[in-house]
């Protein structure tokens, strides 16, 4: 399916280099992927794991691509030292019971992904991933009867930061039709917490600010295979198992979650040259983070294509399922993705962008969401 | 189809470098749904009892170091300014100017221009006069009110009718001006009036030398007291001399004839005054269990505050005010205030307790009203609390300005249990961070 690539390719080598420097060293501040309404109350937004391509197919692609976080099993794929980076910018409308709705924007780095064969059939990689993402702003306005007299107040509660899934993992090819991966995860991240309440009486009521990090930690193992069944026919299948999350203020325990089971499996079928098809689907056992957090198991289902020849597909999906957090039951989200990608420099550069269309819906909300999603991959 | 996608690839790269420069992840909260299960929470709470410890101690500034002089007639009070003035030579050289002749002839003294300033009105009394009276040169800033009370019952000097002076046209031809640097209101006794940019009246009487004699065996040494009457209760405060230029001021003019000369040459001489002050009766009550605050010798009462552990640790002070219950009305013209203010104690050694230059608190006190005072002292304990807690936690009320009436205001200290000082505080416990 390789092909070589076309045009010039020093121009855009340098490009991808610069790119790939660029958007590997921002996102030390910037990790999460796009937030939700309705990870508020429980523990977050669960990242997706997926490179731009795959996420350009909706997600059915994650299981069979090596730069998507999800399978180790796919890293096996991967025959050079090659890396991989997702940016994405989202546009979220809340509403608001003032101007009819507010338009958020986020700006994040869900996924990077290294890898290199250290044996002929032995690939090691690792990265980072947004495993939950904990950025939230909240403005409330009340009145209050204060010392007898009413008092209108501003309450501000941001929360910036989340949980981000460092792993490394291995693929290993036991044979030309299968191969296995197994990763471990260390989560880790923090969340800055800033709540502000401010009173419309400045001159009697001072502005009360409250600020700390809260650091969470916690641990998880994975393991998957792929197995070609046919020269056109390959299907994925994977496990993954977290620990507690637990999350520590000034170096004293707060909070202890349990984290989901993960599981789920992919069908990859090409039956052109110029046409590739995918569909996915996973299961996770959020509910067991408590009742306390609204938590609901959750499954997520994806089907996507990819159209054109391997220089320059353009890719299309849909994918569906569930949240975990959420009031009288899991809110739904469904979505529509496309996307194009650019291979350049002989293979050794891709850039990918795509765009996705969210509509998540819950007990009291609908929140739809458009992200822009650029990816980067080389490989030198 | 190729250079399509290269375009949309940078201009994606474009948008994407752009948007990744800002951010907005505020929205409104949609509570309790859509919210952190953790809230602000405030509380309100009356610290009935944190307030200990407290004295009240007299003595801090003397009526002859204050900056105004109680010149007034209430029910019950009776205040009158007086002062004395700076010696004046009663010989002058008899070369003016001269650097060898060293010789002096004596002056004449002709008359005399007394210059005081009302810097406190009372914009509620009709026909307020001003009645000047000589007193022996004998007083000094420890001589009461019983001892002056007899120079007092005699015809006054002068009397100048504040009020008339007040209805005349203002007269600002050029010469006048010239002359007064100002506009004026006179009446027909030559009294002149000012009224100064900062609203005060600056009064100015003529007095000849039967009204204020220049005796040279007394330097020109002379003192004058003053009253006030209106047609009810009056107060009103005079400048003195610590105001810097709102003090009395006698110009003396005077002739002589210089050395070789049959012509008489005439001068004048400004005297400020050696000390001003004031008395009143009764005199100022001495303290008692009750906090007192005001009145001459100036009283301030110390409050110590015991902030209890929790208002240290897990909470911040949105909001703090001291409650006290005044003992019963101060004494005055309904129409008259002053103020109490707040000073933060930088170390506690009692009534010699070293202040905060900056108030951290300031209430108006009206005459006559028994309303419980509420102070602001917000930032002084949120710095308590959240800043130092290691500062002591005490403030002194006193006075502002200090010592220039007769008007104290007492409240009930912590040794009263129903009417004890507190501290009531608006606080806001600490966010539950880490909860999801």
């Amino acid at each position: 399916m390789m092909r070589r690539a076309d045009g010039p390719t020093g121009g855009w080598a340098a490009f991808t280099t610069l790119a790939v420097v660029v958007l590997s060293v921002s996102p030390s501040a910037r990790l999460p992927a796009q937030d939700s309404q309705f990870g508020i109350q429980g523990l977050g937004t669960p990242g997706k794991q997926e490179s731009v391509r795959a996420r350009s197919a909706g997600g059915a692609f994650a299981p069979f691509d090596a730069f998507s976080p999800l399978m180790d099993a796919a890293l096996a794929d991967i025959r050079r030292l090659s890396a991989g980076v997702t940016n994405g910018t989202s546009w979220r409308d809340i509403p608001s019971p003032d101007s009819g709705e507010v338009t958020l924007r986020t700006t994040r780095f869900p996924a990077l992904v290294l890898a290199g064969p250290i044996l002929p059939r032995l690939t090691v990689g690792g990265g980072f991933a947004t495993y939950l993402d904990r950025s939230y702003g909240i403005t409330t306005t009340d009145t209050l009867i204060i010392r007898g007299s009413p008092e209108v107040v501003t309450d501000q509660i941001k929360n910036d930061g989340g949980v981000t899934d460092v792993r490394v993992a291995a693929g290993f090819r036991l044979g030309r039709r299968l191969a296995v991966g197994a990763g471990i995860h260390l989560l880790t991240g923090s969340s800055r917490i800033v709540a502000t309440r401010r009173f419309s009486d400045s001159s009697d009521y001072r502005t009360s600010t409250s600020r700390d990090e809260v650091a969470y930690e916690g641990m998880g193992t994975s393991f998957s295979a792929l197995l070609d069944l046919g020269r056109d026919l390959r299907v994925a299948g994977w496990y993954r198992t977290d620990s507690k999350l637990r999350a520590d203020l000034n170096g004293r325990t707060v909070a202890e979650n349990d984290l989901p089971v993960s599981f789920g499996g992919g069908v990859l079928w090409s039956p052109g040259a110029q046409v590739v098809m995918a569909g996915s689907v996973a299961w996770r056992t959020w509910s067991t983070a408590g009742a306390g957090v609204n938590a609901h198991d959750t499954f997520n289902w994806s089907f996507g294509a990819e159209i054109g020849s391997v220089n320059s597909p353009f890719r299309v999906g849909a994918r569906g399922g569930q949240l975990p957090f959420g009031l009288d039951g899991a809110p739904t989200e469904i979505g529509y993705s496309a996307g194009l990608g650019r291979q350049f420099a002989a293979g050794r550069g891709r850039i990918d962008i795509g765009v996705e269309r969210l509509q998540r819906k819950g007990t009291g909300l609908t929140e739809p969401v458009w992200t822009l999603l650029l990816g980067v991959t080389v490989r030198p | 189809m190729r250079r399509v996608v290269g375009g949309l690839l940078v201009a994606a790269a474009g948008i994407g470098a752009w948007t990744g420069c800002t951010e907005q992840i505020i929205a409104p909260g949609d509570c309790p749904d859509f919210c952190p299960n953790g809230q602000i929470v405030l509380h309100d709470t009356i610290f009935t009892t944190i307030i200990e410890r407290d004295s009240a101690y007299r003595g801090y500034v003397q009526a002859y170091q204050s900056d105004a002089a109680s010149a007034a007639v209430v029910p019950g009070v009776e205040s009158r300014p007086f002062f004395k003035l700076d010696p004046m030579p009663p010989r002058v050289r008899s070369v003016p100017g001269s650097a060898t002749d060293t010789s002096t002839v004596p002056i004449f003294a002709d008359s005399s221009r007394l210059r005081v300033t009302i810097t406190s009105k009372d914009t509620s009394a009709t026909n307020l006069h001003l009645k000047f009276y000589a007193l022996p040169l004998t007083v000094d800033t420890v001589s009461t009110f019983a001892d002056l009370d007899p120079y007092f019952s005699g015809p006054a000097l002068d009397s100048v009718n504040v009020s008339d002076l007040r209805s005349r046209p203002l007269i600002g031809d050029t010469a006048t001006v010239r002359i007064w640097g100002d506009t004026i209101q006179t009446d027909s006794a030559g009294h002149v009036l000012i009224v100064r940019s900062d609203s005060a009246f600056v009064i100015f009487t003529s007095l000849d030398t039967l009204k204020a004699p220049f005796n040279p065996a007394d330097s020109g040494r002379l003192a004058f007291g003053v009253r006030v009457a209106a047609d009810s209760a009056v107060s009103i405060a005079l400048g003195t001399n610590e105001s810097v230029n709102s003090g009395p001021v006698m110009e003396w003019f005077y002739h002589y004839t210089p050395k070789d000369s049959v012509n008489a040459k005439s001068d004048s001489s400004l005297r400020a005054p050696s000390f001003d002050t004031f008395a009143f009766d009764p005199p100022s009550a001495p303290l008692d269990s009750n906090l007192t605050v005001g009145g001459v010798p100036s009283a301030r009462s110390l409050i110590r505050v015991n902030i209890p552990p929790f208002l240290h640790d897990s909470i911040d002070v949105v909001r703090a005010t001291v409650v006290l219950v005044p003992v019963a009305p101060v004494p005055g013209v309904a129409s008259d205030s002053f103020r109490i203010l707040v000073r933060a104690v930088l170390a506690d050694l009692g009534a010699k307790s070293p202040l905060a230059l900056e108030p951290s608190g300031l209430a108006v006190v009206h005459v006559g009203s028994t309303d419980t005072l509420r102070i602001e002292i917000t930032d002084l304990v949120r710095a308590w609390t959240v800043f130092d807690t290691t500062a002591a936690t005490a403030f002194f009320l006193g006075q502002l300005p200090e010592a220039t009436s007769f008007t104290e205001i007492r409240f009930y200290s912590s040794r009263a249990p129903a009417f004890r000082p507190a501290l009531h505080v608006t606080y806001i416990k600490r966010f539950p961070f880490g909860q999801p």
